[in-house]
């Protein structure tokens, strides 16, 4: 319904830079997802987008429009907070209800209360309705809060670690829920997580920020295949890329100062020896740490492995991932 | 000295200190330890209050400590209750208190919710609206007469500025229309800056988030004036109801300096009126009868209103 353009976009908080000339098109009905360390402005773009704060310098269009000076209301955005926000001196139910009871919108009570129960149903909070909002856990918090952005039908979402406080179990069928209510309603999604497998499966594009800047935004698969640099590629993957001196291996290009290397780029049982030194059952994977010429590497291998700590596993690269001085990929 | 630390501790460890007082229990020594406090209740207190109650079934005097004291029963409250000056002072005391409440309340907020804006200087502002509050009463009190003076005083002169009227025209203290108002000007002026920080206060406890998530559920400003500011320093707004409200259902100094319960006995509140009674006419068991009266009635509002209170904040 409405693609968001971020042109030039800055913001100073005092000396730091939260937000240094970001350049970013979110197609119209996308999904994507902000990673970045603690502190590199995924919150602050969020903010801009919503109008809740200006920029110093560049522009925000939604829909093609530009939006400078528009309130959160006049731009149809809905912002799920990374500190809930919840309405304190209401129930559960009343906070479902604040977006719909605008006087402008007379939504018939009927309606508001079909769409409550419905959004209840999908978070899984209706037994939750009629507690007050302070008086809930951490995670029914949370899915109070989405729950206030999911009642309306907004042409942008933006949605601020909405999943960080749920269980294994609730954050993986939200996951799904969130996904399908994107998909279905055609809106665009914008949002902030440190989940790699929310990113993944969520994701139709990914922005990767470091220090206010956008070094990267492309597909999940882009990112995680071809990324632009050591920084970008330790984003994603699970285990982490081990990044190790060039010249460890032999073969790599001249201006090459570090390789890195996921698990598919460690091929097993050829090359040179290395020592196992801890084998990990994670159950969906089976991780070994493996020390490589006093290097450690992290990589995966079949679950039902025979090895053990102190064995022999000859390794070599395969196609791997080369890095600059300055940690930047060579092509 | 490590080795005398040691032996010290252990042996602390081995006995509980509280019991170790010379035998007694810990209930007893929590006993000792709040018995001055009990004692001073008692005296301070619950004893006056009841001596008060006995002193107001009888015709005792407290200027004529040698004559004979008798028992009338509940004659005095039958009299009071009757009495016209006594529904006088009842009026003029609730017509202050009102008034007063209505006013602090409406420009106490108002001004907390200006002030509440982030502005330049706001917190030089706060200190100068406070002045007033750290003002003596009696003080307070003794310079608005000036300030009432139909001749010189500023108020006039002001009202006059104003209003186009001949300042000299009308005297707030003098005029029975106008004197029970100049009191409750003069409070509103004195007491208006602690209602005010009490709903500061109450204000700065309502985080700017809550206002964001308003914002973007597309509440407009007026709205969320009444669905957020309000409910959320409501309980503020109450207390400070509460604390006005008995300061003024008891008021003496200022309004004594101001007026002196006159022109006649417009301005005459009860706690004045009470005074007279009973130590200017020394009728100590009638007086005594009339306090126990105030007190029943203020005690009563104010249980009621702590239960509404309460009600609010648990919402
Ligand atoms: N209101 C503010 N005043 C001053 N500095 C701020 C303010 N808001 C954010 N910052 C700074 O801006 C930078 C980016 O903050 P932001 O909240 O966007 O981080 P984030 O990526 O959301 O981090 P997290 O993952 O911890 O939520 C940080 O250095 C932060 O300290
Ligand atoms: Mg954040």
């Amino acid at each position: 319904m409405a693609e968001v353009r971020l042109s030039g976009l800055s913001k100073m908080f005092g000396t730091t830079a939260a937000l240094d000339n970001i350049d970013l098109t979110v197609p119209d009905g996308s999904f994507v997802v902000l990673l970045g360390p603690t502190g590199a402005g995924k919150t602050t773009i969020l903010r801009m987008v919503s109008g809740l704060d200006t920029p110093d310098n560049g522009d925000v269009y939604i829909g093609g429009k530009p939006m400078a000076g528009l309130t959160p209301a006049q731009r149809d955005v809905t912002m799920v907070f990374q500190q809930y926000s919840l309405y304190p001196h209401m129930n559960v139910r009343q906070n479902l209800e604040f977006p719909l009871k605008s006087p402008l919108l007379r939504t018939p009570q009927a309606e508001i209360d079909r769409k409550v129960n419905e959004v209840a149903e999908i978070l899984q909070i209706s037994h939750k309705l009629d507690n007050k909002a302070t008086a809930l856990s951490g995670g029914e918090m949370q899915r109070v809060s989405i729950g206030r952005a999911l009642v309306r039908n907004p042409s942008v979402y933006l949605m601020d670690e909405p999943l960080s406080s749920l269980d294994a179990k609730l954050r993986s069928d939200l996951r799904i829920e969130l996904k399908n209510i994107q998909a279905n309603s055609g809106a665009t999604l914008i949002y902030v997580t440190h989940d790699q497998v929310e990113a993944m499966t969520m994701a139709t594009h990914v922005g990767v920020l470091d220090h206010g800047r956008l070094v990267q935004f492309g597909t999940p698969r882009q990112i995680y295949e071809d990324p632009v640099s050591i920084y970008a590629a330790s984003r994603l993957g699970q285990p982490r890329i081990n990044v190790v001196p060039a010249d460890l291996f032999g073969g790599a290009p001249t201006a090459a100062r570090s390789i890195g290397l996921r698990p598919e780029h460690i091929l097993q049982g050829e090359g040179e020896d290395s020592t196992v030194n801890r084998v990990e059952h994670l159950g969906d994977q089976t991780r070994l740490h493996l020390d490589y010429k006093g290097h450690d590497l992290i990589t995966v291998t079949d679950p039902h492995t025979e090895l053990q700590r102190g064995d022999r596993l000859p390794i070599r690269p395969n196609n791997p991932l080369y890095f600059d001085a300055s940690g930047a990929r060579l092509a | 000295m490590t080795d005398e630390t040691t032996a010290r501790t252990s042996a602390a460890s081995r006995r509980p200190p509280a019991r170790a007082i010379k035998g007694l229990s810990d209930r007893a020594v929590g006993w000792i330890f709040v018995a001055p406090t009990i004692f001073l209740l008692l005296a301070i207190n619950i004893f006056p209050l009841i001596w008060t109650i006995r002193l107001s079934l009888t015709n005792y005097r407290a200027n004529r400590t040698t004559a004979e004291v008798s028992w009338v029963g509940l004659r005095n409250y039958e009299r009071i209750l009757t009495d016209p000056d006594i529904w006088n002072a009842m009026q003029a005391t609730a017509h202050f208190v009102i008034w007063t409440l209505v006013l602090q309340v409406l420009i106490g907020f108002t001004l907390a919710y200006l002030i509440n804006k982030k502005f330049k200087g706001n917190d030089l502002w706060t200190t100068i609206i406070v002045l007033p509050m750290m003002l003596s009463p009696a003080v307070v009190g003794n310079f608005w007469t000036f300030l009432y003076q139909p001749q010189i005083g500023l108020f006039n002169y002001f009202v006059g500025f104003l209003t186009g009227a001949d300042p000299s025209s009308f005297s707030m203290i003098g005029d029975v229309a106008l004197a029970p108002w100049a009191i409750v000007i003069v409070d509103t002026w004195m007491w208006t800056p602690f209602v005010m920080l009490i709903c500061l206060a109450g204000l700065r406890s309502i985080p700017d988030s809550i206002y964001e998530a308003a914002e973007c559920d597309r509440a407009s400003k007026w709205r969320q004036f009444w669905t957020i500011t309000i409910p959320m320093a409501l309980p503020f707004l109450m207390l400070a109801v509460l604390f006005r409200g008995i300061e003024n259902f008891k008021m003496f100094d200022l309004v004594v300096q101001l007026t002196g319960g006159g022109p006649g006995s417009v301005t005459e509140l009860t706690s004045i009126n009470l005074k007279r009674e009973a130590f200017e006419k020394w009728r100590t068991g009638y007086a005594s009868a009339y306090a126990v009266i105030l007190f029943v009635t203020v005690f009563g509002l104010a249980s009621i209103y702590v239960k509404a209170l309460n009600k609010v904040k648990e919402r």
